[in-house]
């Protein structure tokens, strides 16, 4: 989690996304974020974020995120 | 003859009344009920302002923008859109250009007007859009328009960190609607998706070819741009024909591995500009959509939305560099020298445009306006205004034109037109940062800003977020003990490039 909360800092340090849970539905982040958001977290999780994940249940909010990495993780 | 925009609307709203001609997430709106929208807004418009003059607009993605755009041109006056999500004092930096006495919101957008420094008049949409139709109004309106009078002013970045307004007569952008409908085949079985924000130039192709033509436009949602398989089901859903996308837009699929889930099935065309397509990502498409029309398109907002094109003809490898081919009907492309003398065939040279589809200046800067639009040097004989792209361009073997960057540091990122001068003069407004370079790493598609002071990156980035648009902030942020210099003092760009990861 803290890792998570330190790229989505580093990525976007004007949003409070420990409280925002309609990150894509409210686009707070836009397309770009997101293109640079899977580069990093597939990098620093060693997963593959494929296009089927890409929806926004699995964006709105840092849980969401957090609970893709995990079960990309387990695959 | 046409003179203006409004005699396509005439015209179409006739032949194809209740045909549709935009649609977003939640409306749809044929051209009859178009039609009518405009001649409400005009009615009340030409109440109140005087023809000729300018009038803000800041409505969402919604039908009813193009009307609104539209129902201004019916009271004889011009649009200068602005994109509500953009920051504050970017918004009041356009209102201090464009000093119009009227601005027409949608009550959504209301409050944010309302913060801006605006001492005219502010007019929602909604409370004006059942206004009783005064045809003689709207024809005394347009007593004095004729095809060279602006049709909007639309905003770019300025090195100087003032946005400059190009303004655009009804002519001009006449002549490319034209032109591009031609190249495209668009015909009124088109169904266009749009993409661009609907206050910058991309979006005249998706406002202006339904009026021409009888076609739509389908106004997707931002957000849908995020989530790949999404965005192309709503294109399936609404049978969507053509895109005219910057090529930061058509990426984006292609990046995220969405024709893997789906293919836009109805797809039959596909332009792009804004940027250097990158051949892996334009080959992605043409695997997974071969029969597709795929347009390469060039220009800059001053020549009215592109200038050149080329039809791609062959599928493309990993490393192809697209021409930009050759210019559009009504386009003409000159090549000079440093000297103002014509660079040789094969030579590289700035690329310089003239012909009616020039712009008319940018919007309360006559300095400005005459460094870019200048007499052709070739030409003694007779007034010919060219202007000067600041982009350097050869001629290839096959007659076509080639782009070879910029002649000043002005980038394209994410289909916008960025000064990184601009950047520079903003982030050296926040406290402790002394000095700075901003940085453009292409290959990544990365804006990096080096800097010496103790600032912290997040002070940087959330100062930026305040006055930027989102596209113009660095997304690395280099804090060095002091900037590399060359002998004569500037700043060594060469060496901070090595920090580029």
């Amino acid at each position: 989690m803290e890792e998570l909360m330190e790229i989505l800092g580093e990525l976007r340090p004007d949003v409070d996304f420990e409280n925002e849970t309609a990150l894509i539905t409210d686009g707070v982040l836009d397309s770009f974020d997101i293109v640079a958001l899977v580069a990093e977290l597939n990098e620093a999780f060693d997963i593959e974020i494929k296009p089927n994940n890409l929806v926004p249940d699995n964006f709105n909010s840092v849980k969401a995120m957090m609970a893709l990495i995990e079960q990309l993780q387990d695959e | 003859m046409n003179t203006s925009v409004l005699d396509w609307l005439n015209l179409t709203a006739e032949k194809y009344s209740d045909k549709v001609a935009f649609t977003d997430s939640e409306k749809s709106i044929t051209f009859s009920e178009l039609n009518e929208v405009t001649k409400s807004v005009g009615t009340y418009l030409a109440s109140v302002v005087t023809p000729g003059s300018p009038v803000a607009v800041m409505t969402g993605r919604h039908i009813l923008t193009p009307a609104c755009f539209l129902g201004i041109v019916r009271a004889g006056c011009f649009y200068a859109p602005m994109d509500a999500t953009m920051p504050k004092p970017r918004l009041n930096q356009i209102l201090s250009v464009i000093k119009a006495g009227f601005m027409l919101v949608d009550r959504e957008h209301l409050d944010t007007a309302r913060e801006l420094d605006f001492d005219g008049t502010i007019i929602v949409m909604e409370d004006i859009i059942n206004t009783p139709c005064d045809e003689l109004l709207l024809e005394k309106a347009l007593y004095n328009l004729n095809e060279n009078s602006p049709l909007y002013v639309i905003f770019t970045s300025g090195s100087t960190g003032v946005p400059k307004g190009v303004i655009t007569s009804h002519h001009s952008l006449m002549c490319y609607i034209d032109a591009v409908g031609e190249v495209l085949k668009v015909d009124d079985t088109d169904v266009f998706g749009s993409q661009s924000p609907l206050d910058y130039i991309a979006a005249v192709r998706d406002i202006y070819l339904p009026l021409k033509t009888g076609a739509s436009t389908v106004i997707i949602p931002k957000n849908e741009f995020s989530m790949p398989t999404q965005l192309f089901e709503t294109l399936n859903k609404n049978k969507v024909t053509a895109l005219c996308w910057s090529v930061a837009g058509v990426e984006l699929p292609a990046k995220l591995g969405a024709f893997d889930l789906i293919k836009p099935q109805y797809l039959k065309k596909v332009c792009f500009s804004g940027s250097v397509m990158p051949g892996r990502y334009l080959k992605i498409w043409q695997q997974a959509l071969p029969e597709v029309m795929y347009v390469n398109q060039y220009g800059p907002t001053e020549a009215t939305a592109s200038c050149t094109y080329y039809v791609v003809d062959k599928e493309v490898d990993d490393d192809t560099v697209l021409p930009i081919g050759k210019p559009y009907k009504n386009y003409t492309v000159t090549l000079l020298n440093k000297d103002g003398t014509a660079t040789e065939k094969g030579k590289t040279g700035e690329i310089c445009v003239s012909g009616p589809i020039l712009a008319l200046g940018y919007y309360g800067n006559p300095e400005k306006t005459n460094e870019s639009f200048v007499q052709n040097p070739l030409n003694k004989n007779y007034r010919e205004l060219i202007y000067k792209t600041g982009d350097l361009g050869s001629i290839n073997e096959d007659g076509l034109l080639e782009f070879h960057g910029r002649k000043d540091r002005q980038i394209k990122h994410m289909g916008h037109r960025i000064e990184l001068g601009e950047i520079e003069s903003v982030a050296k407004q926040v406290d402790n940062l002394l000095d700075c370079c901003a940085l453009y790493y292409k290959e990544k598609e990365l804006l990096y800003l080096f800097y010496t002071g103790s600032a912290s990156s997040k002070d940087i980035v959330l100062h930026f977020r305040k006055i930027l648009p989102a596209f113009m902030v660095p997304r690395k942020l280099v804090n060095l003990q002091e900037l590399p210099t060359l002998p004569n003092g500037k700043t060594d760009m060469k060496a901070l490039e090595a920090y580029f990861k």
